[in-house]
């Protein structure tokens, strides 16, 4: 079982933790430099965990579990206007990177009002492509129960954030919903603004074991941390992409960001030990985001095997 | 405490709605340092229909700057100098200054001091309007408090109040009048 973590450290000698992942035949999802401080995010084996706690003391870092690493959740918005931003969908965005996933932002563009709201075939795609979304609603609840329509759609795991208090019952479509969260005109400070952060985190690790749990009755052929890993060794061009993520890890695949037309197939040809390539294992299209390459790992159920 | 004489506001079923937006209302009117400026301010939310109104008296009488409240004006040799303490209004002093007496009369031989080439004192020449800044202010505060996606809005503003309505749907002089009426109920309230 791996766990994921997160090392945050001088940059002196963090490549001796990077060679104990290796090592330890665990994987670095992504890593950060800022100035002299580096940001691993990594995923390493349970039983494993002590050597690299007792390297990070000696190197004088700090680590601890990033229960979201390995996952993209999209924080929607009705609109990208003031009235969500930069308060309210920041703060939310900034958590949940802080707690290891990979967050991006998403403003509909007719998602305002509460009549005229309405989302895309598009948005509600490129929304698919998460391994969970957090729409972040307002102060009325009225609107925030006709704004159902917006996420009825989604077949990820969808948390709703507002100001007042629902009955679940009331919001069928919704995984969970997040009350006290609502309109703010400042940023979250008090301790009971970051304990309304922290009930969006457990709720969106909730739907993501969820997801999890699901997978795991039909296990995917391989671990998408391998895939990932396989790609940036046989696809070099990867490093070169301007992302600071080139390789976005899902629950389910990878999403690779090198343009779809130019490098389907050098991503189709990836070869594992095992034998088989990547395109035998997965399909790849394209994804909603930008021109990238959208890799979806098969279940066991079709390839009839697993490694 | 509100530093305001009176704010109500008043949303139909949305107790915690109304809460939140007297809170968000202050936080904008903070922001923009309007609050002080606003006597009174009244508020009226019907989300069913979906309505948003503002309806405000002011504090008014904000007189506007003079030359001599931003400068200290004294006689020069061929003129008058002006000594400019308060620099965030330099750019309407140069305005006022070059539009009274052409450029080719006006100098400024370093950053805080102004030569003004003319026989009579400046002192009593007006640099802005403060007074319209605030309503520019007050507009922007007011779209920014109402709820997103009331894109039609209508704003009658007077010598001493305002009155701020949007709603998603066409205005129509009905509705209109049917807000102020609910309005003049909470002030008589």
């Amino acid at each position: 079982m791996l766990e994921p973590v997160m090392f945050t450290g001088g940059v002196y000698k963090h490549d001796l933790v990077m060679e104990l992942v290796e090592d330890l035949g665990g994987y670095i999802l992504q890593k950060n430099v800022t100035q002299s401080e580096v940001i691993l995010l990594m995923l390493i084996p349970t039983e494993d965990m002590a050597a690299m706690k007792a390297l990070i003391s000696d190197l004088r870092g700090e680590l601890v579990r990033a229960p979201l690493a390995g996952t993209e959740v999209a924080v929607v918005t009705p609109t990208l206007a003031i009235h969500h931003l930069p308060h309210t969908a920041c703060d939310i965005a900034e958590y949940l990177r802080r707690n290891g996933a990979k967050s991006n932002m998403i403003g509909l563009a007719r998602g305002a009002g509460r009549e005229i709201a309405q989302i895309n075939e598009y948005e509600s795609m490129l929304i698919n492509e998460h391994d969970a979304a957090v729409f972040i609603f307002g102060n009325f609840i009225e609107c925030i129960r006709k704004k159902e329509n917006l996420y009825r759609n989604i077949s990820v795991p969808v948390v709703v954030t507002g100001g007042p208090a629902i009955p679940p019952k009331d919001l069928p479509y919704a995984f969970e919903y997040v009350p006290a969260v609502g309109r703010i005109s400042h940023r979250a400070k008090k301790a009971t603004e970051i304990g309304n952060l922290d009930n969006i985190i457990g709720a969106v690790g909730r739907a993501l074991d969820r997801t999890r749990a699901e997978i795991s009755k039909d296990p995917l052929t391989t671990s998408p941390p391998r895939v990932m890993d396989a790609v940036r060794e046989q696809v070099p061009d990867v490093e070169y992409s301007f992302s600071p993520l080139p390789i976005a890890l899902n629950l389910n695949g990878v999403r690779v960001k090198l343009p779809y037309d130019k490098y389907r197939d050098a991503v189709r040809a990836v070869r594992f030990d095992e034998g088989v390539s990547l395109g035998e294992i997965a399909t790849i299209r394209p994804s909603r985001m930008k021109d990238y390459i959208l890799v979806r790992i098969m279940p066991m159920s079709e390839t009839g095997f697993i490694f | 405490m509100d530093p305001m004489e009176v704010f109500k506001i008043e949303i139909a079923g949305e107790e915690y709605g109304a809460k939140k937006y007297r809170e968000i209302i202050m936080d904008i009117l903070q922001d923009l340092g309007l609050i002080r400026s606003i006597g009174q301010l009244y508020v009226y939310v019907d989300i069913k229909k979906p309505v948003f109104a503002v309806y405000g008296l002011l504090r008014t009488g904000i007189p506007p700057l003079l030359v001599r409240d931003v400068a200290d004006v004294a006689q020069a040799s061929g003129g008058f100098q002006l000594k400019v303490n308060d620099e965030e209004h330099m750019a309407d002093l140069l305005k006022a200054l070059w539009a009274k007496y052409g450029r080719e009369s006006v100098e400024q031989p370093s950053r805080d001091i102004v030569v003004v080439a003319t026989d009579a004192s400046p002192s009593d020449l007006a640099v802005t309007d403060l007074e319209a800044e605030f309503r520019q202010d007050l507009t922007d505060a007011l779209v920014r408090v109402a709820p997103e996606g009331f894109r039609n809005r209508r704003n009658e503003m007077t010598e001493n109040s305002f009155f701020f309505i949007s709603a998603e749907d066409t205005l129509n002089p009905q509705l209109i009048s049917e807000i102020k009426e609910k309005i003049r109920s909470m002030q008589n309230a």
